[in-house]
């Protein structure tokens, strides 16, 4: 009985594989893409914002505006880029993507500071880019109140005031887990997490539709094969490819990125299973649903890629977003997987951590391949 | 070309849209989706940032700089273990992102004039966290300084530097409003690629492209015909986009119109051409499919969309210049943000102008050709 029930089940996989091979840009999707893939965003994906092209406006020329726009020439976060010789030119250098800030020291500066007077900057920030610009407004504050206070610091000095009023607080920011923020350390976990999303529910979005618009389906249904048995079979070569898939990029990730793995691999390795089988029967839902191989390919666009990539955590912080679409985010697994992930490879966590990810990944898996037989077997019995 | 014909053919192609009506349902929840998540998700502001304090210095001074990253509106303080030790946990369970430490002593140095140092501790899994929670924490410091000092009276005898931060074009620094007017640019290239091949490719998977070259239609009234329709599901997908995001984003419009117009009009060409090279490469759907896949993701990644041009590297900087995407959304927000004419946008302009012709002319080209074997 069961031993017929796996030759079945391995017979319906053979063909998979077959399938598979017979079509080479298949697997050149499957499995060169995703290390291009990989290569691609590790390289220019970074929110690490540093090194804002600045262009400063000097219509002081002393050596106190000298020495002023020297602090921002030595800061990691603005690099300046050149002078600029009329205000006009700032609208200029924004407009033409050149600098994004743009710093005007007006005439008089060095003698009112002289005269312990305090004269006025212009900092001006490129709004287009609100995230850098954001960032660029905060360090451009702190820039100059350090600076202000060095200047009184100076003057308080020479006038021979008592400086214990000046006392300050100081930033010093840690950064754990990277403290050299790699962006590569940054991306990998999460990014491995949203290839595999991708590449598995695309691909197992279009198998049941193909399958019914070339009438194989009906020759399926008049076989001794039976229906839990071919969600198994059609699940398995996508699971070894998707789980040969994850190896290939954490493997890259770690010998060519030189990315850490603190945590354990078994336990990463069988959260990844889940994860796969979660999102291949998000795939097979998508094809019992679809009822042209367009649709289902716009679903899974709808339901794999735009998710995964936005609303897993992988870029985008969830805590800002409308409560709403948090609780939307909950309903796909790359959400759960990307804090798995991220765990294990830079936190060196484990299961006592990261148990109730791997608890929720496992019922969402069990429960997606139940409704997506449910739903073939009514679509099918009609 | 017969425009009789043309006009039988796109009315085919209307009907064959009709009999999936959940397709056609999708293309246009795909600009509402795509606006959501842009707008509440990529768009969103960092705020709220879990975050722990650890005050070992238990004083007027700890508890006040704790208050003023409480009421900053970029940190939520949700958890005030009793020793760094506790963070550990806290961080590893992705519980709180950003911790603020401060030591024992603190408010004793500043009251001596010393310099005091505080702890920030960023969770440099998430980038986005690690160098927008540093940024905030710094400012939120520095404010507490410049405060303190005014409160001693010295600021104001003393000289200093007034310095005028001043954003430019965005000035409520609101990501939406760059945001939709990128989207608008990338909708279109997104249901081009893959709507539009596909149609294509279908006929050649059911063999009705040979049926259709036996009948008196040329191949000039076949793309005409064929491409037409996509094309006008593409405006109302776009239109919906810069509706939805004036009317409810409040998206400002500082440009000129036609400029817009003029962008997206070369901007199309350059996707009818890609839609076009990608069925010819294509034998069936799936693979169409692939293609699109393959060819999107650089495409989303590398045109500024989502990831600044500015902060990637220079090599990967150069790749952009070869993706057309980029120049059509710089065209979209210059003249949306920057209220940007054709002088500033002409380099753009002209980039899309030569995409166009170059693409699509050998798109046909080659479309005709293959056609012909």
């Amino acid at each position: 009985m069961i031993a017929a029930a796996l030759s079945r089940i391995g017979a319906i996989s053979r063909k998979e594989f077959i399938h598979i091979r017979r079509d080479p840009r298949m697997l050149i999707a499957v499995l060169i893409v995703p290390i291009v893939q990989l290569l691609l965003f590790s390289y220019a994906i970074s929110f690490d914002v540093k090194n804002v092209p600045t262009v400063v406006l000097d219509q002081d020329m002393t050596s106190a505006s000298r020495a002023y726009l020297q602090t921002y020439r030595s800061s990691d976060f603005f690099a300046v880029r050149g002078s600029i010789d009329e205000l006009a030119g700032v609208d200029d250098a924004f407009q033409r993507n050149l600098a994004e800030v743009a710093v005007v020291v007006p005439p008089g500066f060095g003698r009112a500071l002289a005269r312990g007077e305090k004269p006025q900057v212009a900092v001006l920030v490129d709004g287009t880019e609100p995230n850098s610009a954001q960032l660029g407004q905060a360090y451009a504050i702190a820039l100059n109140q350090l600076y202000s206070n060095e200047v009184l610091v100076e003057w308080a000095d020479r006038q021979g005031l008592d400086t214990t009023q000046l006392g300050r607080l100081e930033p010093r920011v840690r950064t754990w887990y990277n403290p050299e923020r790699k962006s590569a350390d940054f991306l990998i976990p999460g990014l491995m997490v949203v290839i595999i999303m991708i590449v598995t529910v695309q691909q197992t979005a279009v198998t049941l539709v193909r399958e019914r618009d070339l009438g194989t389906q009906e020759q399926m249904m008049v076989s001794p094969l039976r229906l839990p048995e071919l969600m198994l079979a059609k699940l398995l070569p996508w699971t070894l490819l998707a789980f040969v898939d994850m190896m290939v990029i954490a493997l890259v990730g770690l010998g060519f990125f030189q990315i850490p793995l603190r945590g354990s691999v078994g336990f990463l390795a069988v959260a990844a299973a889940f994860f796969v089988f979660a999102s291949l029967g998000l795939g097979l839902i998508i094809s019992a649903l679809a009822p042209s191989m367009e649709s289902a390919n716009i679903i899974a666009l709808l339901v794999a890629f735009l998710p995964a990539f936005i609303l897993s955590g992988f870029a985008f912080p969830l805590e800002s977003i409308p409560r709403l679409l948090q609780a939307v985010s909950y309903l796909f697994p790359a959400r759960y997987m990307v804090i798995i992930s991220r765990g294990v490879f830079l936190k060196g966590a484990g299961s006592a951590e990261l148990w109730p990810q791997l608890a929720l990944l496992a019922g969402y898996s069990i429960l997606v391949i139940v409704i997506a037989s449910v739903l073939y077997g009514r679509k099918a019995a009609r | 070309m017969n425009p009789k014909r043309v006009r039988l053919l796109m009315w085919k192609e209307f009907l064959q849209l009709r009999r999936d009506p959940l397709l056609l349902r999708l293309m246009f929840l795909m600009p509402v989706m795509q606006l959501v998540m842009m707008g509440y998700v990529v768009g969103a502001d960092v705020k709220n940032l879990s975050a722990a304090v650890v005050d070992l210095d238990r004083t007027v001074t700890s508890r006040r700089l704790t208050d003023s990253f409480a009421s900053s509106g970029y940190f939520n303080i949700t958890q005030r273990p009793a020793k760094e030790a506790d963070l550990r946990p806290l961080l590893d369970r992705s519980e709180v992102k950003v911790a603020l430490v401060i030591p024992e002593g603190t408010e004793a140095r500043v009251s001596a004039g010393g310099a005091a140092p505080v702890g920030i501790i960023v969770d440099g899994s998430d980038s986005r966290i690690a160098s927008v929670g540093s940024g905030y924490a710094s400012q939120l410091i520095s404010a507490f300084n410049a405060q303190r000092l005014a409160e001693q009276g010295l600021v104001l005898a003393g000289p200093g530097i007034d310095a005028r931060v001043r954003v430019e074009y965005n000035p409520s620094l609101r990501a939406v409003n760059s945001m939709i007017p990128g989207l608008i640019a990338t909708i279109l290239i997104l249901s081009m690629a893959t709507i539009m091949s596909q149609a294509v490719v279908r006929e050649r998977e059911r063999g009705t492209l040979e049926q259709m070259f036996v009948t008196p239609i040329s191949r000039g009234d076949y793309l005409v015909g064929k491409l037409t329709p996509y094309m006008l599901i593409g405006i109302a997908q776009m239109s919906i986009v810069a509706i939805v995001g004036r009317l409810w984003f409040r998206v400002p419009f500082n440009g000129q119109i036609w400029v817009v117009v003029l962008g997206l009009f070369l901007f199309m060409l350059t996707t009818v051409a890609l839609g076009l090279f990608i069925s010819l490469v294509s034998h069936t759907r799936q693979q169409a499919q692939q293609t699109v896949m393959f060819i999107m993701l650089p495409f989303m990644v590398l045109s500024g969309f989502i990831f600044p041009v500015a902060s990637m590297p220079s090599v990967a900087q150069y790749l952009t210049y070869l993706i057309p995407l980029r120049y059509a959304i710089e065209i979209m927000r210059g003249t949306f943000i920057e209220g940007a004419g054709v002088r500033e946008l002409i380099f753009q302009l002209l980039a899309l102008a030569l995409f166009s012709v170059a693409l699509l002319g050998s798109a046909v080209f080659s479309f005709h050709k293959r056609l012909s074997d």
